[in-house]
């Protein structure tokens, strides 16, 4: 609940300050909802455009819209060893610059054709330096808790692949499979 | 101790004390309420009401914070509950923290406890399999332990009576070693699961594969709105409690069933500190109990106490009620009390894929699985180790949903899953050997909050569990391979003992006041007003699921305690 009103009291806050025309970001604040990461505005707005990446707005809703970005920062805060935790932090604080050196632009600063081949080539590279170790794993969990957040969100399960709470007493233990009927993953 | 008077002393007499409101001592109030003795039932934990105190019961999968998974603070605070399957967003409510009620682990154990109206009742998995004459005459059989005073002659139409009333579905398998009930209709087995049968009952004659008999209610609709239940909706979130009293519970069946007779008092938050045994009557008077919130001392008095505590902590408020007569425990003149205690064997497991059945699928949910009743050493001894275990079979269609790469692509793959192998997984449930250097005791300095003395835990596994663990994972896989499956993966998960959930022991019945504590009544011996129908009475394990015989334990002694005592 105390994250709940935190979340909140961030939104309005962010509200209030879109209406000042510049601001000053070198002291920023650190996001009380997620007490435990110490994580700042632009990290979070960096994690929010990692989020936009992996998965976007298409024909169907986007990660974004869904807030999974939020339930990404949830998990890492929450439900991290303060190892897992560490190796996060290191790869988001370092992101920006790590993308700057491997590919001659910040990753905040790259249209979303350049953010997901730069997302993708980290993925499937085979990290050997420290910092390929953090930054690998921090596109790797913020993927994994990406996709878990946005499959098990309300409208993934209601609407694109539907969930039922109360399936009733019918169990068939031998179904025969219709050629060409779409296979829901929480049937 | 207590500051008592006459007047409350009247105002503190019932018919009989029953404590605990899990499983059996749940069964047993509604016995004794419905025989029309007043019954004080006291639960050392808070209140939990059917349909008004199952929070979570209702809530969808993406209103969890967490989708279910336990955060890392609370679970490094509580290493022990944590290791439980079902300790997760939804139910971990219903769980006992690690540092709410400390013991001492002489050998590791992890015991999984749930201090609620209702109990572990509310988490059970909920599979009711009976015991035949092979799991009573075991003992005897084989030379531990000692001698069952009872055999399955005297409990079969007890099993029968329990039965009807929680409602269970099964089939009639007509397997001498795994006797049949009164079933509602059964849950079928999946393809894969009704293959392998196929493959293991003709090429293994005397080896099953049926649908595990569970405690849901699958017809009879009008006898079970008679208890203010309904059909089981497959919804299989049960831990959470079930808004509809699908599954038995004493929260949804027993306790307002005792509650509607109008004999039932219910006190939560009662922590029992001891029985008081009177000299002069020679015989148990009353129950001393301490409020668990304000830590005041109250007793309790009545002619008939059931102790129906769970396993250890009936082994523990007996233990710690001395008097002149019984300086060692109630009922403890042979010192034998805490000692051979025992538990399931949950430790192996086997894994594989089936290529066939491609055509089919399974629709809906199930609140059970396959279930392979025990058939190592059931007519003769036959391997190097003692007794044998039961498994768990448990046959699905996968699904592949592609989760490589990013950005559109990835939404198009996740969106668009295809159907995968059978996969195909087996857990055993092995029993165990009752032994005297398994055993609690209580710590003579480390008191709890509310100076209970704590109990120390010395239980362990020993070389006939792990032989029947190798031998497991060999038969398995054997006939995992017999039937075609690929990807054979067997495994010994190593839990330490305790996380079966099916501590038992203790208190154990006998025919012989010398080697035992309990009478073929479940009366203690030397002080036969007082019973005890739980885990602890066991003299030996079986391989079975035992929350179905403790029920029908608890029925069995009520009724005699009436006709004997009433």
């Amino acid at each position: 609940m105390n994250r709940r009103l935190a979340l909140k009291q961030l939104a309005m806050a962010a509200g209030g300050l879109a209406l000042i025309p510049s601001c000053d970001f070198s002291e920023e604040n650190i996001l009380a909802a997620y007490d435990e990461l110490q994580i700042t505005e632009s990290q979070q707005q960096l994690l929010q455009k990692l989020v936009d990446t992996i998965i976007p707005k298409t024909d169907l809703k986007g990660a974004v819209e869904l807030g999974v970005h939020d339930f990404v920062l949830v998990m890492a805060n929450d439900c991290m060893s303060d190892g897992e935790q560490k190796q996060f932090l290191t790869g988001l604080k370092g992101f920006d610059d790590y993308t700057k050196k491997s590919s001659g632009t910040r990753f905040t600063k790259m249209d979303n054709v350049e953010a997901e081949k730069t997302v993708n080539a980290i993925l499937e590279g085979k990290p050997t330096s420290d910092d390929e170790m953090a930054t690998h794993y921090f596109l790797q969990t913020t993927k994994k808790y990406t996709i878990q957040g946005y499959m098990n969100s309300e409208y993934v399960m209601t609407e694109l692949m539907p969930f039922q709470l109360v399936p009733g007493p019918e169990f068939n233990g031998k179904k025969e499979i219709v050629p060409g009927e779409k296979v829901n993953i929480n049937g | 101790m207590a500051n008592l008077n006459i007047k409350s002393k009247q105002e503190n007499t019932y018919g009989a004390i029953v404590i605990g409101s899990g499983m059996s001592g749940g069964f047993a109030a509604k016995e004794l309420c419905d025989k029309g003795v007043k019954t004080l039932v006291l639960e050392r934990g808070r209140s939990v009401i059917h349909n008004k105190d199952y929070p979570t019961t209702n809530m969808m999968p993406w209103e969890f914070e967490h989708r279910g998974q336990m955060p890392e603070d609370i679970q490094r605070e509580n290493p022990v509950v944590s290791r439980c399957y079902a300790f997760r967003e939804d139910a971990a409510h219903f769980f006992v923290k690690d540092q709410e009620h400390p013991y001492i682990q002489e050998k590791p154990f992890d015991w999984i406890r749930g201090y609620q109206t209702g109990g572990k009742s509310l988490l059970w998995a909920r599979q009711v399999q009976r015991w035949s004459d092979h799991d009573f005459e075991g003992p005897a059989r084989d030379g531990f332990a000692v001698d069952w005073p009872i055999r399955y002659k005297d409990l079969a139409p007890w099993y029968s009576y329990v039965e009807k009333f929680v409602g269970v579905a099964g089939f009639h398998d007509g397997i001498p070693h795994l006797p049949d009930g009164e079933f509602l209709p059964g849950i079928e087995l999946t393809a894969a699961e009704e293959y392998f049968k196929s493959v293991v009952e003709q090429k293994y004659p005397g080896r099953n594969v049926i649908s595990g008999r569970c405690a849901h209610i699958t017809g009879n609709a009008a006898y079970y709105a008679k208890q203010g239940r309904g059909i089981c909706q497959h919804r299989t979130i049960c831990q959470r409690g079930c808004p509809f009293g699908g599954y038995f519970s004493s929260n949804s069946a027993s306790l307002p069933w005792a509650q509607r007779t109008g004999n039932l008092t219910l006190k939560n938050n009662a922590v029992v500190h001891s029985i008081i045994y009177d000299d002069a009557q020679q015989k148990a008077t009353g129950v001393r109990v301490i409020d668990a919130n304000t830590k005041e001392v109250t007793e309790y008095f009545a002619p008939i106490i059931f102790v129906n505590a769970s396993a250890l902590n009936t082994n523990l408020i007996l233990l710690n009620s001395t008097s002149k007569r019984f300086p060692n425990g109630l009922g403890n003149d042979n010192g034998l009390m805490g000692k051979y205690v025992a538990f399931h064997n949950y430790r192996g497991g086997v894994s594989g894929e089936y290529d066939g059945l491609k055509a089919f699928t399974t629709e809906g949910k199930r609140p059970t699985s396959g279930y392979m009743p025990r058939f190592r050493n059931v007519d003769k001894q036959e391997t190097n180790f003692l007794r044998g275990y039961a498994a768990g079979i448990h046959g699905s269609r996968s699904k592949d949903v592609n989760y490589s790469g990013t950005g559109a692509d990835l939404v198009k793959n996740m969106m668009n899953p295809s159907y995968g192998p059978w996969r195909i997984g087996s857990h055993m449930m092995g029993e165990t050997i009752p032994k005297e250097s398994n055993y609690v005791a209580l710590d003579t300095d480390k008191k709890d909050d509310w100076g209970m003395p704590q109990l120390k835990v010395n239980v362990d596994y020993d070389q006939n569990d792990l032989d029947m663990i190798q031998d497991y994972r060999d038969q398995l896989a054997e006939m995992f391979d017999e039937a075609g499956f690929k990807n054979i993966r067997t495994w010994d998960d190593e839990r330490r003992p305790g996380l079966d959930i099916h501590e038992m022991g203790g208190v154990r019945m006998g025919h012989d006041p010398k080697t035992s504590l309990l009478n073929k009544h479940h009366q203690l011996h030397a002080c036969p007003n007082v019973y005890v129908t739980d885990g602890a009475c066991m003299t030996s394990t079986s391989t079975q699921n035992p929350s179905l015989t403790y029920m029908v334990f608890a029925a069995r002694a009520v009724d005699h305690a009436m006709k004997n005592q009433g």
